[in-house]
């Protein structure tokens, strides 16, 4: 819209300004005056104008001397011509009284306040000049108790201002409403949940109440907001691939809270709880702290050089008798992108192999390779941003409430204002009762669902005839394979109602612009690639790639899982997704490190262990992965590290993998070391070391250079910023990309020159050229196949929000005290079956192996189905998971086994299992 | 125990949604009479249900119901007495009428607080509670029996008051 700039002139005390559109009367003070310039105690910059204490009052008239009128500043909308007054004696006045009756019921003990400094009571209370209150103690609520009752969350309600902050941060940022104003008038006040306390509440604690509450009525154990730190420090979160922004707080090598920037781009002033609060397991006395080496079956401590000169004549020693074939690498996407490279430099350049993969490897794999073979680009099409722009939400397999949870709130909150979301999920995830559509499906069977989807579309003629035509290639056969479908079959094997398909179908197609979210629930089956496919397909098919609000986005698990997959630590791709056995390519790299490379594709993560089996690969170099507890088939994978000459760990605990090492170095955590991250939506974000390593340890980029240079392969120390200028040499989407281009927001790839980041991929034509149609047919897993009969349950597995994996890190932090166990749900019908109470201790069972879990009767899930979390390894719940994979990137098949359950006696129930150690 | 809802109260309650199209949350306060007049206060298992019906969070129902003075959230006795105590009853005699009320029915009103604002009497049949304007202002004091109106109300009276209701 064309505004007339006579227009947008409003006046300041006087002072004629230019105001937006859209403005406030306190934004426009705020933007010229500066915030604070008028005080407030309801406005807070992550929240919706609320207008409830009136401190923020300010006169308005419509002529300079014409009649005035006092309105609280942060809810009027400001017009043209108004003017406004920020300081008459009036409205002095009137902000003075009005904060000196808040203070009438407050308890005057400041000076013993955990916020006292950092209180906005306080400093408004400062600002409108009170000195003392003139009014006689009356009616109050000082005597209110407090809560103590949850290990982060806190309250002391008797500091309580009701200013309905934290009620709003938990519906508005969090989407969690856990909290409300209990009553009217004077007798309001907030309560949790039911009136019940913060551990018995829903709450799921991010914390984003603490965080907007102005006193310290709402506030957590470590005291975030009163932080008088000496340090604070700007970095990127290590849970998840949504990459949230923290200000850590240290002291010296203390690290203090943590805080969510309000200026971050990826999660506006939120976090979760794993962000916000997961970090004590920094100090912890489970710490690594000196390097072992096994001699005769023992651990003994070493010295670097010691460990170091150990590693370097054993891996000589066994390149220089079985090859450099017989080395391989685990990369991790824990480790920044600068690590990542630097593991696979070490790995191609050192030995010259292509023995080296990654994590990524048992989650999303497919999704990349899927991705690419769609569209050209194995990412994120768009950003999670354009959640704001879009007309629908399509969910398929994920889990974000709980598995990315700042994604997941904002979706949740963009649903709640209207946006339809349809879920396909076998199981019912917490936004399933936000969802206009859930496609309860049969695990497995995501192919036939979405074939049967896109069938729909085609029916009802939702096509984008157009961008099919000029975008895309290979419609006819996809068409074909889509008409041919046949209905009857389909709807029995993924068990949903066909006209629940088609309506969902419909919701989809009709959307102007609608984005499709994907996660572990598509990747970790046997078809998984090919379910990535399909979901390119019916975006394709519907035109919704390349402009804001539409686009393809995986929910990629860990922080830097794409990250990884980018600097090429995958056994067909090096640096930049660039083949390995292409002659160009292998010359450009050959002459990149000036060494001798291989051209032959290298091992996936699960051809390792049997080629150690083999008796083939005699060495491997583990960063940063548990490969023991989260790899699938626990006693394979054993028995192949047993089956390894020399096996080197770099870990921060001692791990079931590490258990297996010859040597394991004590690596550095993320608070710990600089690098930077990629998040899910190509975002290459600073990691910046908060604190130096703990005493012992080194960066896992370090370790790497070191190893290298004492194995005589050129490789200066490393420096994170190096490192990265390295990369932009090789990695062609990394061209721009400087350590201060990124700025604190990040970049997201392809960065061009002068570090011009890409918001979404595909606008006008693909990476690929033309996008590309697949169609498959549906087919069996062969584990249902095969021990289906035998055993008829079908278990599947996901995560919660409180762990992160195998539970190394949340497991050592408070965390633990709010989850304690992963608990098997079962449907009641089963359960009534089975004479399975909730509760109860039952063996669930396959042809592998066994675990016990307790047990939990929820309609969460469909008769037939079982669903565990694996965060607590003395289940070890992948005992009893398979070794099927993905037919095009061996992702393993975590989310479909057979098994059985029974319920164990109560005679053979195991001892009292072990209790956690806290930090 | 679950709460069971009487089929033909069912049915009114998905009637009543339909009335609001755009959000049903806007059906929690139609719902809570109803709900109120089948079970007479508002439990937390009424809110729960109430929650789950309009696919809210129990907590948004519970807000709603704090906040409405007429919504009850403890058992009343069988016969439920709100007297009026706004400016013109109160100068016209509502607290001495409490005063005889609760004599005659045997109420002890010592622990009623702002969380609290119902008394009951010992074998449950009766309750009382104040209550803002019941708009009779010029007939004053004002109560109210269950549905029924009473106006111009002689503390002296109360017990013949209470006698109709001694089923
Ligand atoms: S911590 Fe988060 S979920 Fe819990 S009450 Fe506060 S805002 Fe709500
Ligand atoms: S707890 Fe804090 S944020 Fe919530 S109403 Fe009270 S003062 Fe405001
Ligand atoms: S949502 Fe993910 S990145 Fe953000 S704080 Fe939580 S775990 Fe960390
Ligand atoms: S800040 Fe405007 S009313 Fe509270
Ligand atoms: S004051 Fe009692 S009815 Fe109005």
């Amino acid at each position: 819209m064309v505004q007339d700039l006579s227009t947008l002139t409003a006046f300041i005390d006087g002072e004629p300004m230019r105001f937006n559109d859209g403005d406030t009367v306190l934004k426009f003070i705020d933007r010229h005056r500066g915030r604070g310039h008028v005080p407030t105690l309801c406005d807070a910059p992550q929240l919706e104008p609320y207008g409830a204490c009136r401190v923020c009052s300010v006169e308005v008239a419509m002529q300079e001397d014409g009649p005035r009128r006092v309105v609280a500043s942060c809810h009027t909308p400001l017009t043209a011509g108004m003017h406004v007054f920020t300081e008459s004696p009036k409205i002095r006045k009137l902000r003075r009284n009005i904060v000196e009756l808040v203070l009438t019921d407050h308890p005057l003990d400041c000076l013993t306040c955990e916020v006292s400094g950092n209180c906005e009571l306080q400093t408004v209370a400062a600002k409108v000049g009170i000195r003392q209150v003139r009014y006689p103690s009356g009616a109050n609520h000082l005597n209110r108790s407090k809560d103590r009752s949850h290990p982060y969350m806190t309250s002391e309600l008797s500091k309580c201002i009701n200013c309905s902050r934290c009620v709003r941060a938990c519906d508005e940022v969090q989407g969690q409403h856990v909290l409300s104003m209990h009553g009217r008038g004077f007798n309001a006040r907030i309560i949790k949940g039911l009136d019940q306390s913060f551990m018995d509440s829903t709450c799921v604690s991010c914390g984003a109440c603490s965080q907007a509450c102005p006193t310290s009525a709402i506030s957590d154990v470590f005291f975030s907001k009163s932080i008088e730190a000496t340090r604070k420090t700007r970095t990127v979160c290590t849970y998840c691939g949504v990459g949230c922004n923290l200000n850590v707080a240290t002291k010296g090598s203390e690290v203090l809270s943590i805080q969510a920037p309000t200026d971050s781009e990826v999660n506006h002033s939120h976090t979760c709880l794993k962000g916000r609060y997961a970090f004590k397991f920094v100090k912890h006395p489970d710490r690594l702290r000196k390097p072992l080496i096994r001699y005769n079956g023992h651990f003994t401590e070493a010295t670097w050089e010691e460990a170091y000169d150990y590693i370097a004549k054993n891996l000589q020693r066994i390149k220089e008798e079985h090859g450099g074939n017989a080395v391989g690498g685990i990369s991790s996407a824990r480790c920044t992108n600068e690590e990542n490279y630097l593991m696979q430099k070490f790995i191609r350049v050192g030995f010259g192999t292509n023995n080296i993969d990654a994590c990524a490897r048992v989650c999303h794999s497919p999704t990349a390779w899927g991705m690419q073979k769609a569209f050209g680009t194995g990412a994120a099409t768009n950003s999670i941003e354009d959640l704001e722009y879009t007309n629908c939400i399509l969910i398929t397999g994920a889990n974000p409430t709980e598995g990315h949870p700042v994604t997941g709130s904002k979706i949740k909150q963009r649903v709640m204002k209207g946006v339809p979301l349809i879920v396909i999920d076998p199981r019912e995830i917490e936004l399933v009762p936000y969802a206009k559509h859930h496609l309860q499906l049969r695990p497995g069977t995501n192919v036939a669902l979405l074939d049967m989807f896109a069938y729909y579309i085609l029916e009802a003629g939702l096509i984008d005839q157009d961008f099919i035509k000029k975008r895309c290639e290979n419609w006819e056969e996809f068409e074909q394979g889509l008409r041919n479908l046949n209905l009857d079959e389909s709807e029995r094997t993924h068990g949903v109602p066909r006209e629940k398909v088609r309506a969902a179908a419909i919701e989809y197609a009709s959307a102007k612009g609608a984005m499709a979210f994907h996660g572990l629930g598509v990747t970790e089956h046997s078809h998984g690639s090919k379910t990535v496919m399909t979901i390119a397909d019916i975006a394709m098919m519907t035109g919704n790639i390349g402009r804001p609000g539409v686009g393809v986005l995986p929910l990629r698990g860990q922080n830097n899982v794409q990250g990884a997959a980018d600097m090429g630590c995958q056994p067909h791709q090096g640096a930049g997704y660039l083949q390995v056995n292409d002659e160009a390519n292998h010359k450009l790299y050959e002459e990149f490190y000036g060494a001798h490379m291989s051209n032959e594709i290298g091992w996936k993560i699960p051809q390792m262990y049997d080629a150690a089996l083999a008796g083939k690969l005699k060495a491997l170099w583990i960063m940063g992965e548990d490969v023991v507890q989260t790899d699938p088939n626990t006693e394979h994978v054993k028995s192949a590290l047993n089956a390894l000459e020399f096996l080197v760990v770099q870990e921060l605990f001692m791990t079931p993998t590490a258990e297996f090492a010859d040597v394991v170095l004590p690596a550095a955590s993320f608070l710990e070391k600089s690098g930077t991250f990629t998040n899910g939506e190509r975002r290459v974000q600073r990691v910046n070391a908060v604190i130096p390593p703990i005493p012992g340890t080194k960066s896992d980029g370090q370790i790497v250079c070191d190893i290298m240079q004492r194995m005589g392969i050129p490789q200066a120390d490393y420096t994170p910023d190096g490192v990265l200028a390295e990369i932009a040499r090789i990695v062609p989407f990394f061209k721009g990309a400087t350590w201060e281009n990124l700025t604190d927001q990040g970049t997201q790839w392809p960065i061009k020159e002068g570090g011009i980041g890409t918001e979404i991929l595909h606008v006008d034509s693909f990476k690929r050229g033309l996008g590309k149609f697949h169609f498959f047919r549906f087919q069996e897993s062969k584990e249902i196949e095969k021990h289906h009969d035998e055993f008829p349950f079908i278990l599947t597995t996901g995560r919660i929000l409180e762990h992160y994996n195998c539970g190394t890190m949340t497991r050592r932090t408070g965390n633990a005290q709010i989850v304690t166990e992963d608990l098997l749900a079962i449907h009641p019908d089963d359960a009534a079956k089975k004479g399975i109470e909730s509760g109860d201790m039952v063996r669930i069972f396959s042809n592998r192996g066994e675990v016990n879990m307790k047990a939990k009767i929820s309609t969460e899930v469909k008769p037939g189905i079982l669903y565990t979390t694996f965060h607590f390894p003395e289940n070890l719940v992948n005992m009893v998971t398979s070794s099927e994979c993905d037919e095009d990137t061996m992702c393993p098949e975590y989310k479909v086994v057979a098994v059985d359950v029974e319920k164990v006696p109560a005679s053979s129930m195991p001892k009292k299992q072990r209790m956690m150690e806290i930090a | 125990m679950a709460l069971a809802i009487p089929a033909e109260l069912e049915s009114k309650i998905d009637e009543v949604i339909t009335h609001y199209p755009v959000s049903k949350r806007s059906a929690v306060l139609p719902l809570l009479h109803l709900m109120q007049h089948q079970f007479r206060f508002i439990s937390d298992e009424i809110v729960n249900w109430v929650a789950a019906k309009l696919s809210l969070e129990p907590i948004q129902v519970l807000e709603v119901v704090t906040f409405y003075p007429g919504f009850r959230q403890t058992a009343p006795g069988k016969y439920h007495i709100r007297v009026c105590r706004t400016l013109s009853c109160a100068m016209a005699g509502s607290y001495e009428l409490m005063d005889s009320l609760c004599q005659a029915a045997k109420i002890d009103r010592s622990h009623v607080d702002h969380h609290h604002p119902i008394a009951v009497s010992e074998d449950g049949k009766y309750s009382i509670e104040f209550a803002e304007c019941l708009a009779s202002c010029g007939f004053g004091p004002v109560c109210m029996v269950e549905d029924d109106f009473f106006e111009k109300v002689e503390p002296a009276k109360a017990g013949e008051l209470l006698a109709r209701y001694s089923a």
